[in-house]
Order: structure tokens, then C-alpha cells, then sequence
């Protein structure tokens, strides 16, 4: 093992960081029965930095991005977004953070069954509250275009194909123009030339707006398009220096 | 368009048939309190519609109109009692009659034009003011057709019509008291004189009318005195017709809310998904309530429109023997009544929302 972990401060930065992940710890349950997700993980992302999560089944990935996203609330620790406190803001707080700061792409591409594609998106844009209707149906239409679903755009889900359906909640999770965008295998249900394609639009999303982005993955090749790599095994976050990324897995 | 309707309209058929079922009990509940109101008004029209604040019976009458005796003089002795305005005699009984529709039952009334005891309610022509005049509420009746009083085949001419004056579900014929006692005296020869049943009293401007009621009791022996309120709930059967129909009402209105409140309930639980969904992705919980209100407005709004159609319909199609007609104030207040207590129920689904947990949708599956 040459992964060692990091503290914020030795991060490799383009920028200011715009999420820093201070010491959180995940615990479910209590007593007995308690288990710890997340041990002590810090990690920190610059504006314009798409990073890469790697673990195995289990190991944590999507409990720490829902913390950053702000759909769950640390056991301990710190997570700053900008200048926003996500690890002390009330539900109501989260709620709006979630409406207007992030976009989650969810591991199971969960959209609204009733809602066509364009529509799903839509929603979303109606969410924060300030909001421009025309502006937003524009975006959706250039997002379902940049997605190569322009001519499905008026169907329901169940009328989609797997990656179709991930290719529309990944629209849905840009409408918003996030600061911060956390997809959780995204190319899971795609094969291998739209896996691609669809990564290179999230780090061109990213970089282009000066966005972060974290995504996890299983997908080795995917890898090449991020900026940094981290590794959890057992809720232990490290960075990867990126020579031990094939053990293991 | 809200997401609300979105569902209902991408979900037609599952939100018609809710419709339809919650218009089925509004039409349920719209059409037994129509039927039941015309039924007690058939019951009571004649009592109710007088134009007087308080009736004097006799007081060995059971507070029954048909069975109080009053000789003629007790009219003038209530006149002289404290807070009487005015008060006039009226008399009442049932005769065989040929009516538009055959011979039936018609209760024939007397009463004195001049004096408190007419009937409110003239829908067309005018009271009666001389001998053989008449004024009725009977189905088929036209301004000056005859009607005639069996067996004596005394013809009255009718002058007005009038409606809600109907009484124990029997057509009426309102006569002057002249009339009215040839008419007795034609069938009754021998009868030394021709009772009144009820005295009709005016009070005095600011007079409590159960007061004065009390008061001429009191001082006239052998009178009971009522309000006119009081004289129709205790008009036989009446309480027991209204609160039967009362209870079925009452059932029906409670089924189709308990009916939305469970649909609605099924609804949420079979979307906790996607309002999971919803939620992560920063829908708040009030938004998410309020597409439910949305729904349940729609719902209770499509529902009664088809309702208010259908009890039209039946209305116009059903026979009834007795005058119906729809009222606007019952069926605004039975649809804001099923709204209201609707969305009541719908706090049951509100509550489910609430305890939603966002950070499920993350959840791998
Ligand atoms: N709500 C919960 N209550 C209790 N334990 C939970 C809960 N959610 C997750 N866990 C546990 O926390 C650990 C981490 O789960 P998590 O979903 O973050 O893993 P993951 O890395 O995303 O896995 P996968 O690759 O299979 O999606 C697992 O042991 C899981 O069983
Ligand atoms: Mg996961």
C-alpha cells in the first residue's frame, strides 16, 4: 500500500477549495448495533476539479456524498461548501442547499415515473426560489440535446432505456447549474463509448463552469478523466497517488 | 402545468375512477337531502309558510293542528292578550276533491285575508279575497281552472298558485273562512257550528314570539300557544322523518370522506418514491403537501360537477308525487363541506410525507 491519507491542506489545488471535508464520521445506529460508514475522512476539492471515488460495495461511497450533498447530517465534523456550513444547516437549510447548490445523480437513475424526460428536468428548475421559466425550458432542451436525447425528450421513463434514463437524471442534476455535482456511478447502466461520453460531459460541465465535481465509480477507465482519485475501504478515505489503483479491484 | 395535474392527467383512468366514485356520494348525499327537504316540506309547507309568528292551539290538541277544536270567539280573546298584534282564525281539515290529476285528498284550509294565518309563498296570480276563490298547491293547478270539493261538487276557482304550502304530503287549497264553512256545513248539515283549528297571531314589533306564545296560554284557558318552529317539529312525524334521513345523510357524507382520505392515503404510500425522490432532489415538504391539495381540490371539484349533473338529471327524471327542486345553498355547502373534511383526510397523507427520510433516494436500492 503506498496510499497514504491526506489532511486538506496537502491537496494539489487549482483553486480556492470550494467543498473541504473536515474529519467527518458517519455512524448508523447505536449502541450494539452500530455501524461506522465514514471513519474520520477529510478530503478537499477545488472550483474546476472533477475527482474520482473508488471502493468497494459497502465501503462508504455513497454516505460521504450524501453528506457533502446534504441529505444526511455527519455523526461529527465539518463539510464546507464555499462559504456554507453544510454539516450545521437545518433541514429546512439542506432542503434549499439541495434545491439550489447541488446536483445528484442518484446509483439508481430514480426519476419521476409520471414526468416525460423533459419534464424531469423541468421540475427541478422550479425547485429554487428564484426561477425563470423560459430560461429553464431553454437549458433543458440544450441539456436533453448535449445528452443525445433530444428526440426522447417527451418520454416517460418507463418508454426509456437504462442509459437513457441515466443520461436524464444526469440532465436533471446539471438543469440547476450546481456549484456541485455528485454522481454515484454513473456508468453503471451504460456501455462503454457512452459511458465515456457521458463522463466527458460531466468534466466538461465541471471545468468549463468551474464547477466540483465528485463521482463515484467502479470503472477504472473512467478514471483518466478526473482530477484527483480516492480510494475508501472500510469507510477509510485515502488519496490515491494513482499507482495502486488496480489492486484490489 | 403544476405536477400535481401532470400525475392526473398522465394517470386518467386512476383519478376518474376516483372521481366518479366520489361523485357517486356526493350525488348520494345531494340527492337524499333534496328528497328529504321536499319530503319535510311536503310535511310541514302549510305550517311553515303562514304568515304569522305564533300559532294557538287547543290545548287538549297533542300540539297536533288537525286535532285542536276552537270555538270562534277565542280569536278576539287572543287578540286581547299583551304583544298580539293581530290574530285571525284558520281551519283546516281533509276532503276528496277533484283535482287536475283525478280525485285525491286535499286538505282545504280557511283562513281570514284580512287577519295574520295566509299563506306566504304565492308563486303566481293572488290570494283569495272572495267566495269560491282559491289559492293551492297542487301539481297540475293553472290560474282558472276549477277545482271541486267531493262529494258536495262545490267548484273553487283558483286564483293563485303557491308553493312549499303543501301539507302531510297532501295538495292544499287555501279558502276564505266564509268559504270554508259552506263548504263544511254543505257536507255537514247538522253540525251546530264549524270549529276553528288554530289561531294565527302577529306580535307586537319587539316581542319575543315564544314569549307571547307562553303569555296567551296563560291568560286564554284551554289554548296552548307555539312558534311557528315549534309548531312544525312537532308536527307528527316530522322529527323522526328528518333525523332518519339526518343519519343516512350523515353516513354517506362520512363514507366519501373516509373514501378520498384512504385513496389519498394509498395514493402517497404507492409515490413515497418519488416524493423520496422529490425531496432529495430539495422539494420541501410543504411543496410536496400542497400538490396533494391540489389533487384532492381536483378531485372534489370534477366529482361534484358530475354529481351536481347527475341529481339534476335524476331530479328531472324521477316522479316524486311531490314538489323537488334543487337548493343552491345545500349543495355549495355539501360541496364545501366534502372539500373541507377532505382535505382533513388528506392530512393523513401530509403526515407520511413529513417523516420522509431524503437521504433514502441515495440509497443504492
Ligand atoms: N441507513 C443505514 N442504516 C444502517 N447502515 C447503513 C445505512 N446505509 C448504509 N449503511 C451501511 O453503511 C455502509 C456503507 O454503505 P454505502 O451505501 O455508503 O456503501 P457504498 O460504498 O455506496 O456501497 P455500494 O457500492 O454497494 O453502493 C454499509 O455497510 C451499509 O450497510
Ligand atoms: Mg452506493
Amino acid at each position: 500500500m503506498t496510499t497514504n491519507t491526506v489532511a486538506p491542506a496537502d491537496v494539489q489545488q487549482t483553486g480556492k477549495p470550494i467543498l473541504e471535508v473536515v474529519d467527518v464520521t458517519k455512524t448508523y445506529g447505536e449502541g450494539h448495533t452500530a455501524v461506522t460508514a465514514i471513519a474520520a475522512a477529510s478530503l478537499s476539492v477545488a472550483e474546476g476539479q472533477f475527482v474520482s471515488l473508488l471502493g468497494p460495495s459497502g465501503s462508504g461511497k455513497t454516505t460521504l456524498i450524501s453528506m457533502i450533498g446534504g441529505l444526511l447530517t455527519p455523526t461529527s465534523g465539518t463539510i464546507r461548501l464555499g462559504d456554507q456550513v453544510v454539516s450545521d444547516m437545518s433541514k429546512k437549510e439542506l432542503t434549499n442547499l439541495r434545491a439550489e447548490r447541488v446536483g445528484f445523480v442518484f446509483q439508481s437513475s430514480n426519476l419521476v415515473p409520471f414526468l416525460t424526460a423533459r419534464e424531469n428536468l423541468l421540475y427541478v428548475a422550479s425547485l429554487p426560489k428564484k426561477h425563470s421559466r423560459k430560461a429553464a425550458a431553454k437549458r433543458a432542451d440544450e441539456l436533453l440535446g448535449e445528452l443525445g436525447l433530444s428526440d426522447r425528450a417527451n418520454n416517460v421513463p418507463e418508454k426509456l432505456s437504462g442509459g437513457e434514463r441515466q443520461r436524464v437524471a444526469i440532465g436533471r442534476a446539471l438543469m440547476n447549474d450546481p456549484d456541485l455535482i455528485l454522481v454515484d456511478e454513473p456508468t453503471a447502466a451504460l456501455d462503454t463509448a457512452l459511458g465515456r461520453q457521458v463522463v466527458q460531459l460531466l468534466a466538461r460541465e465541471v471545468k468549463q463552469r468551474g464547477k466540483t465535481g465528485i463521482m463515484v465509480t467502479h470503472d477504472l477507465r473512467m478514471v483518466e478523466y478526473t482530477d484527483q482519485v480516492f480510494e475508501i475501504l472500510d469507510g477509510h478515505l485515502t488519496k490515491s497517488d494513482g499507482t495502486t489503483l488496480l489492486d484490489g479491484h | 402545468m403544476s405536477i400535481a395535474l401532470l400525475e392526473m392527467r398522465r394517470a386518467k383512468l386512476r383519478f376518474g375512477l376516483l372521481s366518479g366514485a366520489v361523485a357517486l356520494l356526493v350525488f348520494l348525499v345531494l340527492f337524499l337531502s333534496t328528497l328529504s327537504g321536499a319530503l319535510i316540506e311536503s310535511f310541514t309547507g302549510a305550517i311553515k309558510n303562514l304568515n304569522a309568528d305564533v300559532l294557538v292551539y287547543s290545548s287538549s290538541a297533542r300540539d297536533n293542528i288537525q286535532g285542536s277544536r276552537l270555538d270562534p270567539s277565542v280569536v278576539a280573546k287572543v287578540a286581547a292578550v299583551p304583544g298580539v298584534a293581530a290574530a285571525g282564525g284558520i281551519a283546516t281539515t281533509t276532503t276528496s276533491a277533484q283535482l287536475p290529476s283525478g280525485k285525491g285528498d286535499l286538505a282545504l284550509f280557511g283562513f281570514d285575508p284580512t287577519k295574520p294565518g295566509a299563506p306566504d309563498g304565492v308563486k303566481e296570480g293572488r290570494l283569495p279575497n272572495a267566495a269560491n276563490e282559491t289559492a293551492v298547491d297542487v301539481a297540475g293547478a293553472t290560474i282558472g281552472s276549477t277545482i271541486t270539493l267531493l262529494p258536495t261538487n262545490i267548484p273553487l276557482e283558483v286564483v293563485g298558485i303557491l308553493s312549499g304550502a303543501q301539507f302531510s304530503a297532501a295538495p292544499t287549497a287555501y279558502v276564505d273562512l266564509p268559504s270554508y264553512q259552506a263548504a263544511l256545513k254543505a257536507a255537514n248539515p247538522n253540525a251546530p257550528f264549524i270549529p276553528l283549528n288554530a289561531v294565527a297571531v302577529e306580535t307586537t314589533p319587539g316581542s319575543d314570539p315564544a314569549a307571547v306564545a307562553s303569555q296567551v296560554a296563560n291568560t286564554v284557558p284551554g289554548t296552548a300557544g307555539y312558534t311557528i318552529s315549534d309548531a312544525v317539529a312537532k308536527i307528527p312525524g316530522v322529527s323522526s322523518v328528518s333525523q332518519t334521513f339526518g343519519i343516512l345523510v350523515g353516513m354517506t357524507f362520512v363514507i366519501s370522506i373516509v373514501v378520498i382520505g384512504f385513496f389519498f392515503l394509498i395514493l402517497t404510500v404507492q409515490k413515497m418514491r418519488v416524493f423520496t425522490l422529490l425531496r432529495a432532489t430539495g422539494a420541501s415538504t410543504g411543496r410536496l403537501a400542497r400538490s396533494v391539495v391540489v389533487q384532492i381540490t381536483a378531485v372534489v371539484v370534477v366529482a361534484s360537477a358530475v354529481a351536481i349533473l347527475l341529481v339534476w338529471g335524476a331530479l328531472k327524471g324521477a316522479s316524486t308525487g311531490i314538489p323537488v327542486s334543487l337548493d343552491p345553498t345545500l349543495v355549495i355547502g355539501t360541496v364545501l363541506a366534502v372539500w373541507v373534511f377532505s382535505l382533513a383526510a388528506g392530512l393523513l397523507s401530509i403526515r407520511r410525507i413529513r417523516s420522509i427520510d431524503p437521504a433514502t433516494a441515495a440509497g443504492a436500492r
